[in-house]
């Protein structure tokens, strides 16, 4: 969508970018900073699902086991080696993307809620698994109680801040590099791929690709990602446990995010999470203590309203509406 | 006589209590159209898939250039140089027709320029400049086979094997099919076509086969083989045959 945008989308973009850059700047305090972190970091999560669900048009409801296990790999590196989350992060993500490999190799035949089930399967199996394991082969993974990371004061190397400043910088770097990792897909052999599987698989087989060797390229790269995801969120709450980190919620959260602001698009995922996350975090917290999982009503609401009105996700009207603004073309 | 491009030998596929094709044999010639008919159920798609590499066959061989590829998968065969078309084509959304053949090319090389100017050119050959550039899915339905064709051009086969291309078409988008298929052929492109609208099989073939529960009953010329008293048999039923004889 890069490559089709008009030069008031662009212009857009950059405004957005800018603003993003510049927001801490205007608003200092705290909270706020660590509600726009949020937002940027599901952004993050967000445009990770959609690098491979997106663009495959499978929906998985188990990347939060990516999140999780990347976030364990990076904490118990850094508890019981002494290595920096920043390299841990990196093993945390390969970890994952491993990991992607061997639980997409058997699902990636199935379609459809097969597919669906498969993954919330795996995933909640780990999660399950996580929870009921204090110690596996010596390595302490304390079970529910989950693993909180030991404070060691303001230290780039650890990975830890007295200020959240740095960790909204850390997570919108991380959301620009997504982001140009999805341009760039799409526009290489890899996103025409995805898209020709989506739209037929037998007939992208008889163009010579192989559905599910492109499926779990892309599929262990969202996981990678997913994973760094997941070191920074045990880092920015130096805390991680098994429900948060690995749980359905974390999965429902990014799919219906891109599924809301447009799946298979660069900008949707970020889209569906600018308009989600706010929405639950005002709900949590004017309502949170006497209504709990509202949010999940307004999600549920919101998700019936766009699959009703704009099946392609918010990000299409919104694309036809700027380009009718600047008189251009819409693809 | 020199080596057929294709040679079918002693195809079979059992699906539970159905035997879809029974030890069947054909061959394609190189630079040649050959026509596979036969009534509905007759196994021709089956075949089809057998060659593809969409379904293996329980029997026999698949031997294309030499080469057996029985057994290979759907994107091994279309790289050995098999292309084929569907009896329903459904273009890949949110690509231009463009970029739909585009991933055709993919196949063939990694250079993205040449790719782009090699589906420039098979837009060129389908006369479809006008629609390149319009999202896959709002083609008519003509032209959605047009593009699927000019999907597998893009993988530059040696055979193609096409799946009813003019089903559905009006009289003058079947001229323009028959046409264009002619037009794959003087490339250098050697067709299998399965088709039911007898005068495209008649015009285009220069040899047809005939499939029938799963046995080939008649191979020849197309003239020939309408006439064969075995294939109308199977088109029209003993009857017919014994009242027009």
């Amino acid at each position: 969508m890069f490559g089709s945008a008009t030069t008031l989308e662009r212009a857009l973009i950059l405004i957005v970018a800018a603003f993003l850059v510049f927001l801490p700047s205007i608003v200092r305090d705290p909270y706020h900073i660590h509600t726009a972190t949020m937002i940027v970091y599901f952004s993050f999560m967000a445009a990770s699902w959609n690098f491979v669900c997106g663009y495959v048009g499978q929906l998985s409801l188990g990347h939060s086991v990516f999140s999780g296990v990347a976030g364990y790999v990076t904490v118990l590196m850094f508890t019981q080696m002494g290595l920096s989350p920043w390299i841990g992060m990196l093993f945390g993500g390969f970890f994952a993307a491993v990991l992607s490999l061997a639980i997409g190799f058997p699902t990636f035949r199935l379609k459809g809620p097969y597919f669906t089930l498969t993954t919330i399967a795996f995933a909640e199996i780990m999660r399950i698994w996580f929870e009921n394991t204090d110690n596996f082969i010596g390595i302490p993974l304390k079970g529910s109680e989950g693993l909180v990371v030991p404070l060691v004061g303001d230290s780039f190397w650890a990975f830890q801040f007295n200020e959240k400043l740095p960790y909204y910088y850390i997570a919108l770097a991380l959301l620009a590099i997504i982001v140009i990792a999805t341009a760039i897909m799409e526009r290489s052999k890899l996103g025409y791929y995805l898209k020709a599987i989506r739209g037929d698989r037998d007939g992208a087989e008889a163009l010579g690709i192989n559905p599910t060797k492109y499926s779990l390229i892309a599929l262990s790269i969202s996981a990678f990602f997913t994973g760094i995801g997941g070191a920074f969120f045990a880092q920015f709450f130096r805390y991680i446990n098994p429900e948060r980190n690995m749980g359905i919620d974390l999965s429902i959260d990014m799919a219906i995010m891109s599924i809301i602001g447009g799946q298979g698009t660069v900008l949707g995922p970020i889209l569906g999470s600018f308009i989600l996350h706010p929405i639950a975090e005002v709900a949590r917290t004017s309502l949170g203590g006497s209504f709990l999982g509202l949010h999940l009503v307004i999600y549920g609401a919101v998700l019936a309203l766009t699959v009703l009105y704009f099946p392609q996700g918010i990000i299409v009207p919104l694309r036809k509406l700027l380009a009718r603004i600047s008189g251009g073309d819409v693809k | 006589m020199t080596q057929p491009l294709l040679k079918v030998d002693r195809i079979s596929k059992r699906f539970g209590g159905n035997q879809a094709v029974k030890e069947t044999s054909f061959h394609v010639n190189k630079g040649e159209i050959l026509g596979l008919i036969g009534p509905n159920g007759a196994g021709k798609t089956t075949a089809f898939n057998m060659i593809a590499g969409y379904l293996e066959s329980d029997t026999g061989d698949v031997v294309f250039e030499g080469v057996s590829i029985k057994g290979r998968k759907p994107w091994d065969i279309c790289k050995a140089g098999i292309g084929r078309t569907f009896q329903l084509s459904k273009p890949f959304g949110d690509l231009s027709v463009r970029e739909n053949i585009m991933v055709g090319g993919f196949a063939r090389s990694a250079d993205r320029k040449r790719i782009a100017s090699r589906a420039d050119e098979v837009v060129d050959f389908l006369d479809m400049k006008d629609v390149a550039e319009m999202d896959a899915l709002d083609l008519t339905a003509f032209d959605r086979r047009k593009l699927e064709l000019g999907r597998a051009l893009a993988t530059e086969p040696k055979l193609l094997l096409m799946d009813e291309v003019v089903a559905g078409a009006t009289p003058s988008e079947a001229t323009e099919m028959v046409e264009l298929v002619k037009k794959i052929r003087d490339t250098g492109v050697s067709i299998l076509i399965v088709e039911h609208v007898m005068h495209v099989i008649m015009n285009l073939s220069d040899r047809v086969i005939v499939l029938d529960f799963g046995n080939l009953i008649a191979d020849g010329n197309p003239h020939e083989v309408v006439n064969d008293p075995d294939v109308m048999k199977a088109y029209f039923g003993e009857k017919y045959v014994q009242q027009s004889a």
